[in-house]
């Protein structure tokens, strides 16, 4: 999949500066960086959900997007699934997968964060995209929930051969799923590459620097 | 009259203000000072503005609307229907980016986003409703002036409140103010039911 350069810019501000990526089919690509780098309006551009300054992008339409901020829609959890026009079977499926089923009758508005988010990660996966892109699918998630969500994304991918930009503040979730990882700073990419060489060897020292952090 | 006026305010109000509220393009801004201006329009000159529609000499004088309860009712829409969509338009505005969002990464169209916004904002339907209805009730400018305060016509509980205090018989005011009051908790009690059994 190759990008064209994408910049942003908010009230005269530059958000993000990229220049032309290719990101490999069928892979699974981490976004990483510290907050404001530009990963969630990387993701949001990639989505869709917003505009580049200029440009676009051909899978707009086609991608499975799950923001940020998971929402739940005021209606019971298996109907949050068939929102998305699958049956009631193949809802419950999921939701079992998840583990949700024991709260499929239940309003989703009464679930708690990590739910709301598991939830929102199972009906993004109800149908087959072409493209994947996970805004911090399992900040909210306690850890044995994030470990069976991964489990489900990775075989989703395996399944559907799907790309996927995964952005994630978890550099062990990186390391567990991701192919390739690119990090951001300040709106710009310092590093892409695969992720044993980026997270373990990188080549910038900028991108040492952050890493840094999560080994002190 | 009040059940009238606030329930057509509502339908008319509710898609104004969702539509305001979940509108993101140019001159969002100016539409909701504008709307926000008619929040705050005196009931008198709704009233005298009706009147002059409505009046011998006015444009609309030949449907007959002056001193009827059916142009109080419209000059209470008047003044509920802003009240109303501001009311909505305040809390969708709030909610919209998230459905939005989650809706276009589930791929949904822009008629179902609508509507799933639409659901996602039935408790504040009923709260915006309760406003109208308390703007509604508590209203004696517009429908004194529209209406005439017509014995047995078009005098209401707020008119017949001001008229007869007006000619010093408090007692009278007071007693129909204390029956305004409990008929006002009365419906206010029933919505809240609703309200509380939207909610479980």
């Amino acid at each position: 999949m190759n990008l064209p350069p994408i910049t942003k810019t908010y009230g005269g501000r530059r958000v993000l500066d990229l220049p032309a990526l290719e990101l490999a089919d069928g892979t699974i690509h981490a976004v990483i960086g510290a907050n404001g780098s530009g990963k969630s309006t990387l993701a949001r551009i990639l989505a869709g959900v917003i505009k580049p300054d200029q440009g676009s992008f051909p899978y707009v339409g086609q991608a499975g997007y799950m923001p940020q901020r998971s929402y739940s829609f005021r209606m019971s959890v298996v109907r949050n699934l068939q929102l998305t026009g699958a049956g009631r079977e193949r809802a419950m499926a999921q939701l079992e997968a998840f583990g949700l089923a024991g709260l499929a009758r239940q309003n989703a508005k009464g679930l708690s964060g990590g739910e709301t988010a598991r939830l929102a990660l199972a009906r993004v996966l109800m149908e087959d995209h072409p493209l994947l892109i996970l805004d911090e699918p399992t900040a909210a998630m306690d850890v044995a929930s994030a470990l069976r969500s991964e489990e489900i994304l990775l075989e989703y991918q395996a399944r559907t051969r799907c790309t996927v930009v995964l952005v994630t503040h978890s550099m062990t979730q990186a390391r567990r799923m991701a192919g390739q990882v690119l990090f951001l700073k300040d709106g710009r990419l310092v590093e892409q590459g695969e992720t044993g060489q980026v997270l373990s060897h990188p080549r910038c020292a900028e991108t040492q620097a952050f890493l840094d952090f999560y080994t002190l | 009259m009040v059940l009238a006026s606030s329930v057509i305010a509502l339908a008319a109000g509710a898609p104004l203000g969702v539509l305001l509220g979940s509108y993101s393009g140019r001159g969002k801004r100016a539409l909701v000072v504008v709307n926000r201006t008619l929040m705050g329009l005196p009931p008198v000159v709704v009233g005298l503005v009706c009147y002059m529609l409505f009046s011998g000499v006015g444009p609309l004088r030949h449907l007959r609307l002056l001193y009827t309860v059916t142009g109080m009712v419209i000059a209470q829409i008047i003044l509920l229907v802003p009240l109303i969509a501001g009311s909505m338009e305040a809390h969708v505005s709030t909610v919209a980016p998230d459905i939005r969002e989650t809706a276009h990464g589930m791929g949904l169209g822009r008629g179902r986003t609508l509507l799933l916004l639409i659901n996602e904002s039935q408790y504040q339907l009923v709260s915006a409703y309760l406003l109208g209805l308390g703007r509604a009730f508590a209203e004696v400018g517009a429908v004194s002036m529209v209406g005439g305060a017509i014995a047995y016509k078009t005098n209401v509980m707020t008119t017949a409140i001001m008229n007869y205090t007006n000619m010093g018989d408090f007692t009278t005011a007071l007693a129909l103010g204390i029956i305004l009051l409990a008929i006002s908790l009365l419906l206010n009690a029933g919505v809240a039911l609703l309200h509380w059994g939207l909610k479980r």
